[in-house]
């Protein structure tokens, strides 16, 4: 099995006792890993009857094919499990360095089950499983435990979470090599559920590779392709994910005020040329990545990684702020806790509102920079108003009467691309597995960026199409799994092609896209067991009949009804958004 | 109704097309799915003075009154749509990529733009070159792996998210044998300037 190790490790935290057993090939050959695998592994191990946060849930740690084999991005791994969040399916992935570390101790999977009775952390080479006493380290944050339990990028990489997935905030984070982030949905509000405070890898195993002939001409081919995209070799080094500021703003499709406007006036403050003109110590990357958009940024009080685009956002446009050093303490502040970002910024958004309204008791208000870092200390412990914030905007606005007012989809926060100015992005969130996310098929780059064409943003015919096939693409990707951002350079028939020189396997560009096909339908299919149907295909009221009064967007709503009956017809499902049998037979899922 | 952005759309490309000698005045054709819908090119309209009834909607699976309209190459069209993820077609005859068909089982570029986009362009034989399932199959076959072929004789299938991007790969392609063909034409020993490019052909 060329390109996947063959392994899965399975690890009881009841009996603080492991296993490990092969990986059945067909399963990696369909659902190829990462997410896809996670997915196929999650299907089975955890029933719609499970709590989130109970010990019958697990975490799916997996890598992909290429993870660790040096192609361009190819760091990245995947963690799958219920969402306390959403209570849908739930993958996230990180970059960094442990998924290439963990793919060095031998296995491609790591299903983690149970509760340990203590807290506990895990320490993985290759076969070797230890367990050790973690009390010393619980309630502190990430940065001093992953200084403790030795993370060395290149050797010894360390995951864990801080104290806000002790304290199961349902949107906690998981962290790995100190400031990356399998960030959404709650995985660290899992991983506290089980007493577990970190996982370390260590390994030496080197994935073999079947072709390497074509192999290297196609990591050349990548790193050409890369070198000649302005975005992955000048807009992502120079400024990092943060050069989309402006240019969501210029197109009025940047959420403002928890959504009330689409334009930001104090955007120019937050934007990517102000972070590297003021802030920027130096960039940074992942593990065989040649695009660098790591931010190192300092300010009077931290120096630390980030922040993304996302982040920027939640904290910046959507709060109203447009304190630049502000964002990025909540930033660092998110990493050391251990919360997500985008809901953590998101769900501060909509108390503000809440609170302007007079709905919510609080001095949260648009624009209270001087708030922020209070706020996210306050959520990661449960203290005062935090534990009202702390699982996020959907239960914080239904608790006062006006679910409205949370920015979510499925419970989950939506990011920053607003709905009405993108009406792709609008279906995309809608129709998402895991709630309102970006990153299931960012419809930018063919609605602003022009990747690999520019479409018209505001076009509603045959907007399913794009979508549908940049969800396959994207869950692709994340079966792979390498980072989008390589996607913005190099099409999906080089990873195709890269697959097949690594596996041995021949996919042609549309078995990986069908791939990505047969993981959606799984997810989907898991939300329904769960019971989920098309009325959580929606978005809030907001996006639906509020129009921006102006900018670019002025007038526009987002008409998710037509954009959703041609998205059920064209993947294959009824009218009632269930996969129909015909597709669960092509896509060989009939018999789940 | 068909949007009348995407008509433009059709309108614009299709001009270019006959603008840049890559189709005779009625022939080649152009396609885009929307979602479980094909909108193609009306039978026998000239593709470079298209006219919003020139635009013919029907089901990518299903039959119905459109099919009386369409293009003959619909169910080439349908085939690509239903075994690839593209969501647009073009279909070409540009002139020097057809000569050039004649001769190779592949077409290898030389020139940078098309070594670096390309790659190789393989060659499909088809005894029954138009409308037929066997052309369409193989033609479909082939775009699973590539974004562009040459059905031998006949012209170019490219396959796209959008249509000018199906339409890049055909200028692309026609450019690239425009440039081997002035190539030979010049006949002086061809100095390789591109690292790897050996390994062009197993693309």
């Amino acid at each position: 099995m060329n390109g996947w190790n063959g392994k899965i490790l399975e690890i009881d935290l009841c009996a603080l006792t492991f296993k490990s057993y092969p990986l059945n090939a067909e399963m990696a050959h369909q659902f190829i890993g990462g997410r896809g695998l996670g997915a196929r592994l999650l299907w089975e191990w955890v029933g719609p009857e499970v709590d989130p946060l109970s010990a019958d849930n697990v975490l799916i740690f997996t890598n992909g094919p290429l993870t660790g084999t040096g192609y361009q991005t190819s760091n990245r791994f995947s963690v799958s499990t219920k969402s306390p969040l959403t209570r849908t399916i739930l993958d996230a992935n990180s970059g960094g360095f442990w998924g290439m570390q963990f793919k060095k101790t031998g296995y491609d999977v790591m299903i983690i089950r149970g509760k340990a009775e203590k807290p506990v952390w895990i320490e993985i080479k290759e076969d070797e499983v230890a367990f050790h006493d973690a009390r010393e380290l619980w309630g502190l944050g990430v940065f001093a435990v992953s200084q403790k339990l030795g993370q060395d990028n290149n050797k010894r990489n360390v995951l864990c979470i801080g104290p806000a997935g002790e304290n199961l905030s349902c949107i906690a984070s998981i962290m790995n090599d100190r400031e990356r982030s399998l960030a959404r949905g709650g995985t660290g509000a899992v991983m506290g559920s089980k007493n577990l405070k970190a996982i370390v890898v260590e390994g030496k195993h080197r994935p073999e590779i079947e072709d390497n002939e074509r192999f290297k001409f196609l990591l050349y081919e990548t790193r050409k392709l890369l070198a000649a995209s302005p975005l992955t070799s000048q807009a992502l080094p120079e400024f990092g994910t943060v050069v989309l500021m402006n240019i969501m703003n210029n197109v009025g499709a940047l959420a403002t005020r928890n959504h009330q406007q689409t334009q930001f006036e104090g955007a120019e403050a937050i934007s990517g040329e102000e972070l590297t003109e003021k802030y920027l110590v130096r960039n940074a990357s992942c593990w065989a990545c040649p695009i660098g958009c790591t931010r190192i940024s300092k300010t009077d009080k931290i120096v630390g990684e980030g922040p993304e685009f996302e982040t920027t956002w939640a904290f910046g446009a959507q709060c109203g702020v447009d304190d630049l050093a502000a964002i990025i303490e909540a930033n660092s502040l998110c990493n050391d806790l251990g919360l997500d970002t985008i809901s953590t910024g998101s769900t501060i958004a909509c108390a503000m509102e809440m609170s302007e309204k007079g709905y919510l008791d609080s001095d949260l208000r648009f624009g209270r920079a001087d708030l922020l870092a209070r706020c996210v200390e306050e959520m990661a412990y449960r203290r005062g108003l935090g534990a009202e914030l702390a699982d996020g905007s959907l239960r914080l606005a239904t608790k006062y009467g006006h679910p409205e007012l949370s920015m979510s989809v499925k419970g989950m926060e939506m990011p920053a691309y607003d709905p009405r100015g993108l009406q792709g992005q609008g279906l995309l969130y809608a129709t998402s597995n895991r709630g309102g996310c970006h990153m299931r098929g960012n419809m930018l780059g063919l609605e602003v960026l022009g990747i690999p064409k520019l479409i018209d943003r505001f076009q509603v015919q045959g907007k399913s199409s794009f979508v549908i096939l940049h969800q396959n693409s994207n869950a692709a990707i994340d079966s792979l799994v390498i980072c989008k951002f390589t996607n913005m350079g190099v099409a999906d028939e080089y990873f195709a092609r890269v697959l097949s020189a690594v596996t041995g396997i021949q996919y042609a560009t549309g078995d990986m896209i069908k791939a990505g096909e047969r993981v959606w339908n799984l997810e989907r299919l898991y939300n329904i067991r769960q019971g989920f149907t098309a009325k959580d295909d929606i978005l809030p009221p907001r996006l639906l009949t509020e129009a921006p009064l102006e900018g670019p967007s002025k007038g526009w709503v987002s008409h998710l009804e037509p954009m959703l009956k041609e998205y059920y017809r064209t993947r294959g499902w009824d009218e009632n958004g269930v996969p129909t049998p015909k597709k669960l037979t092509e896509l060989g899922l009939a018999n789940l | 109704m068909i949007d009348e952005r995407i008509y433009e759309m059709f309108r614009e490309i299709g001009r270019d097309l006959y603008i840049q000698n890559m189709i005779s005045s009625h022939g080649g054709n152009l396609s885009i799915r929307l979602g479980d819908r094909v909108v193609i090119k009306r039978r026998g309209a000239m593709l470079g003075q298209l006219k919003p009834h020139d635009l013919i909607e029907t089901g990518l699976e299903k039959n119905d009154s459109g099919v009386a309209l369409a293009s003959t190459e619909l169910l080439a069209h349908r085939t690509i749509y239903m075994n690839t993820p593209a969501l647009a077609i073009c279909h070409c005859h540009p002139r020097t990529a057809i000569a050039f068909s004649l001769s190779r089982d592949e077409i290898v570029p030389i020139d940078n733009e098309a070594s670096y986009l390309l790659k190789k362009v393989p060659v499909v034989t088809e005894e029954f070159a138009s409308g037929t399932p066997q052309m369409a199959n193989k033609v479909a076959e082939v775009l699973k792996n590539y974004k562009i072929i040459m059905l031998r004789g006949h012209g170019s299938f490219a396959t796209g998210q959008t249509l000018d991007e199906a339409f890049f790969w055909s200028s692309t392609l026609e450019e690239a044998c425009q440039i081997m063909l002035f190539a030979k034409q010049i006949n002086e020993p061809f100095i390789e300037y591109r690292k790897m490019s050996e390994a062009y052909n197993k693309f």
